[in-house]
């Protein structure tokens, strides 16, 4: 059966809790630029191991409670897989 | 917009007006009797010279450009903080032009379409060849393919920083 794995994020609820840190300052902890920050949290970018980690790291946690991954049967013409 | 969608725009731009005065030029000559449609060297040095032009222009158009959206963040910095010194603005500068991996995997994959258009265009000047067309033509759409590739790997480098880009 095949399934679609689809990479979650906490990141906006994080950088609320980190004193409202704003994209642009996590991007420059982690490394990128705002529009990967932005990208990644709307999940129009699943980011890197690495950079999953090094972002994890920003926050001080693990890299779990930044990412999630949220899986699906893969819908093929209009029919979910079973 | 961020500034590699800019740079990219700006790349785009540049390129079809290159292209433009290329088919006009190319149109000129070949109505004045200048450009053969066997005789393939003056097609050769027209090409040739229109290469060199528009890798010096790309060139020029990008320091352009960095230049003045560098003074546009300066003065939209010191509009937003009239406090802020020239190390914050440097700081501003360096982090929207910062390239990382979404950056990187923006342009492989973009480069992938650039590469299977240019691979059809030249099939279709090999193609153009066995259906007896002159060889003028073929190196015509060579030269065309090397273009459209380029314009649609920029196009395909604006979707992806639009609607996204995941891995595999």
């Amino acid at each position: 059966m095949a399934k679609k794995y689809s990479i979650t994020n906490h990141i906006r609820k994080l950088r609320f809790f980190a004193n409202e840190m704003t994209q642009q300052q996590l991007a420059e902890k982690a490394g990128v630029s705002r529009q990967t920050i932005i990208a990644i949290e709307a999940e129009r970018y699943s980011p890197s191991l690495e950079l999953a980690f090094r972002i994890a790291d920003v926050f001080g946690v693990a890299i779990g409670e930044v990412f999630a991954c949220d899986v699906k049967d893969e819908v093929r013409n209009g029919k979910k897989a079973k | 917009m961020s500034y590699q969608e800019k740079r990219t725009v700006v790349g785009i731009i540049s390129g079809v007006i290159l292209m433009v005065v290329y088919v006009f030029n190319a149109m000129g000559r070949v109505q004045a009797g200048l450009l053969g449609l066997h005789d393939l060297k003056p097609w050769a040095t027209l090409m040739l010279t229109f290469i060199g032009i528009g890798i010096a222009a790309a060139i020029v158009i990008q320091i352009l450009f960095h230049i003045l959206f560098a003074i546009s963040i300066a003065v939209s910095e010191k509009i937003r903080d009239e406090s802020c010194d020239d190390k914050e603005i440097e700081r501003e500068i360096e982090a929207q032009i910062v390239e990382d991996e979404m950056d990187k995997l923006i342009e492989m994959k973009s480069s992938y379409i650039g590469l299977a258009i240019i691979s059809f265009g030249f099939i279709a000047a090999l193609v153009s060849l066995v259906l007896d067309y002159p060889a003028a033509v073929m190196l015509n759409i060579l030269f065309g393919v090397l273009f459209l590739g380029s314009l649609f790997e920029s196009f395909a480098q604006l979707y992806f920083y639009r609607r996204g880009i995941h891995h595999g």
